[in-house]
């Protein structure tokens, strides 16, 4: 269970950061008064275009960053003061977080395990089954600097799974994939919501959101503009895809941020 | 704590599962040491060698037979080409014999006054005439500084046998006997050398050890993204920081050793050729206590630096902006170590102790004397040890901020 409770994120900007922003403000806020809730058993999908708020959102959420104003709990503890317990229940999966290409899949699996707290016993449960789902075996004693995009992409998300988490948190989980490699991981996510796992993704690709997602929340220039399953979203803005929906939600709101 | 044994094993099988680092940071500088130590001391042998083998060039005007005798007793006449020249044939040739020794193709004139015995044996008392000696030689040559240096053996020599005839019994003009006795201070005998260059050498190559590693192990891991895999896991800030920086602090350390004892060990097999080198070293002796007390201080000093550098790559955005910040640090550190080979050896306050980097410089080379009191090891070890806590957990607190972390 993931709730988000009227959160905004200021970033204060440097003036090297306002100048590549080109612009004269000294702050630039990232996410505006958004709330949410995502349950367990739904995948919920954060949608909206490049710099909307959807990767701060999700950071907030895993506690990397600290809210400026509202409040985030997932399971219900609070990712300020309780940071070490959400981060226990949590997997989260980012590009700008990476394994260290030094090490081999299985080290960092039982290395992550270890943190976790996990016995040996588990740990090897979970790496047998992981590994099997995302074909990593033949590439498990492999350092991770010699593996491909979607092997490394594979591996990052059986390492972040390794303590069988209640909630995970997939930021853009299949960009760069093919098509296979990209199957694989939306028919995990659903595995983990049927399971009864709150999962969370961020997309900016209409389709996968449309069919992977239970429930979307639009957001646009910082604000959650919209929310919903995808009947609800339709009828609120009158078109008949999520495309369109978005182009009709994107004139409404975004136009006046741009 | 068991967290802190997970992360501090991760490190360290990051760096001993990678033979580059291995190499970059043990084999290397161990092979280097011996390379540059060797080539210092065969070169330092082949220059004395063939000093000592050169035969240097001499001429002597107006000799007299009893310095004939003298460079025969010294065995010089042996070891030398020798042209012995009258004045006049002297006078005649000045020119060309001075440019010889300005270029270095003679090593030596040694001229005698005309009549020189003669003068010597008219002397009767105080206003007669003494007989002079002059040398000509080029002390920017080393064969001419050898031959000068071995000519004036033979010139005592000749001054004595003169000196004997003149007054039959040399005792006359021996005045008192001098008796040395050197009283040192036990522990203390460890030459001035080791303890002037003893911190300096410490300070620099614990430093140095750190920092190959340890900025790319913050501002590297913080550039690549790999910190935060760390960072999203459920372990405390504080142990992260902890097992990071101790294990850092082990590689450090070990490498540092490889370093020091590749360097006694060459300076060693060098030989003596070096004054003050391996006999420096070989003269080293501490006592148990002394071992204990450098042994704790190398350890929190080794801690501190490494907290010092992560600090200081946490804060940056990469590894190039914290080269930039360490490098500073690297020139206190130097610094600091380099005022206490000019200390004058009067005690030193136990304030001083307190001052970081200064105040372990101050102690590492009071152990090497064997002078530091335990007041001053207890303060210099706290305060160490203090400073390297405080910053074990702003570097936590660095972890814990998104600004500096995720530049939010």
């Amino acid at each position: 269970m993931i709730s988000v409770q009227n959160l905004t994120k200021v970033y204060k900007l440097n003036a090297r950061k306002m100048k590549e922003l080109k612009t004269s403000e000294g702050r630039k806020i990232a996410v505006n008064d958004v709330s949410f809730e995502a349950k367990p058993g739904e995948i919920y999908g954060l949608l909206g275009p490049n710099g909307a708020g959807k990767t701060t959102t999700l950071r907030c959420i895993a506690t990397l960053l600290k809210p400026t104003e509202g409040s985030v709990s997932v399971n219900g503890f609070d990712t300020v003061t309780e940071g070490e317990k959400v981060r226990g229940a949590i997997a989260f999966l980012t590009n700008e977080i990476n394994l260290d290409p030094h090490f081999t899949p299985s080290y960092l699996f039982h290395f992550f395990g270890q943190l976790h707290g996990m016995t040996e016993e588990a740990i090897a449960r979970r790496r047998e089954e992981l590994f099997s789902v995302f074909d990593i075996g033949g590439f498990a004693d492999k350092k991770i600097d010699e593996l491909s995009t979607g092997m490394k992409q594979k591996a990052a998300i059986a390492v972040t799974l390794v303590h069988d988490p209640q909630v995970v948190i997939f930021d853009e989980p299949t960009s760069g994939l093919d098509i296979l490699t990209a199957r694989t991981v939306t028919d995990y996510l659903r595995k983990l919501r049927d399971e009864g796992k709150t999962v969370i993704v961020s997309t900016h690709i209409m389709s996968e959101a449309e069919k992977l997602c239970d429930r979307i929340g639009i957001i646009i220039g910082g604000r959650k503009v919209s929310e919903g399953t995808l009947a609800q979203i339709y009828a609120g803005t009158g078109a008949d895809d999520l495309e369109e929906a978005f182009f009709r939600l994107y004139k409404e709101y975004g136009e006046a941020d741009a | 704590m068991k967290k802190i044994g997970i992360v501090l094993k991760k490190e360290l099988y990051r760096v001993f599962s990678d033979k580059k680092l291995i190499l970059s940071l043990f084999v290397l500088p161990a092979v280097l040491m011996f390379a540059l130590y060797g080539l210092i001391g065969m070169l330092e042998r082949n220059m004395s060698r063939d000093i000592e083998t050169h035969v240097p060039v001499t001429y002597i005007v107006n000799a007299t037979d009893g310095l004939k005798a003298a460079a025969a007793a010294a065995g010089f006449d042996k070891n030398a080409s020798i042209d012995y020249l009258t004045e006049e044939a002297y006078l005649t040739l000045k020119d060309r014999l001075t440019e010889d020794i300005r270029e270095g193709a003679a090593d030596l004139i040694v001229i005698l006054d005309k009549d020189f015995e003669k003068t010597f044996a008219a002397y009767q008392g105080q206003g007669d005439k003494i007989p002079g000696v002059g040398i000509l030689f080029n002390s920017a040559e080393n064969y001419s500084q050898q031959a000068y240096a071995v000519f004036s053996g033979v010139l005592e020599t000749y001054r004595m046998m003169l000196l004997e005839q003149r007054l039959g019994n040399l005792e006359k003009i021996v005045a008192f006997a001098q008796r040395d006795t050197e009283i040192v201070k036990e522990g203390k005998a460890n030459t001035q050398f080791i303890a002037m260059m003893f911190p300096y050498m410490i300070m620099i190559m614990l430093f140095s050890g750190a920092m190959s590693i340890s900025v790319d192990a913050f501002a590297g891991e913080k550039e690549r993204g790999t910190l935060a895999s760390m960072l999203i896991a459920p372990v405390k800030r504080t142990d992260i920081a902890a097992g990071k920086v101790i294990a850092l602090a082990i590689i450090a350390a070990l490498s540092s050793v490889v370093y020091a004892v590749s360097m006694i060990l060459s300076m060693t097999l060098m030989g003596n050729t070096i004054s003050g080198g391996a006999g420096g070293f070989g003269g080293v002796s501490f006592n148990a206590g002394q071992v204990l007390e450098l042994g704790l201080m190398l350890i929190v000093l080794d801690y501190l630096f490494v907290a010092v550098i992560a600090v200081l790559s946490s804060f940056s955005k990469d590894v190039k902006s914290a080269s930039t910040l360490v490098t500073p640090v690297y020139m206190v550190v130097l610094a600091c170590a380099l005022m206490t080979m000019f200390s004058s050896g009067a005690k030193n306050s136990l304030t001083r102790y307190a001052v970081p980097l200064y105040g372990n410089a101050l102690a590492l080379q009071d152990i090497c004397t064997g002078e530091l009191s335990a007041q001053g090891f207890l303060v210099s070890f706290g305060v160490t040890a203090l400073l390297a806590g405080l910053l074990t957990f702003l570097l936590a607190k660095i972890f814990d901020s998104d600004k500096l972390m995720f530049n939010a």
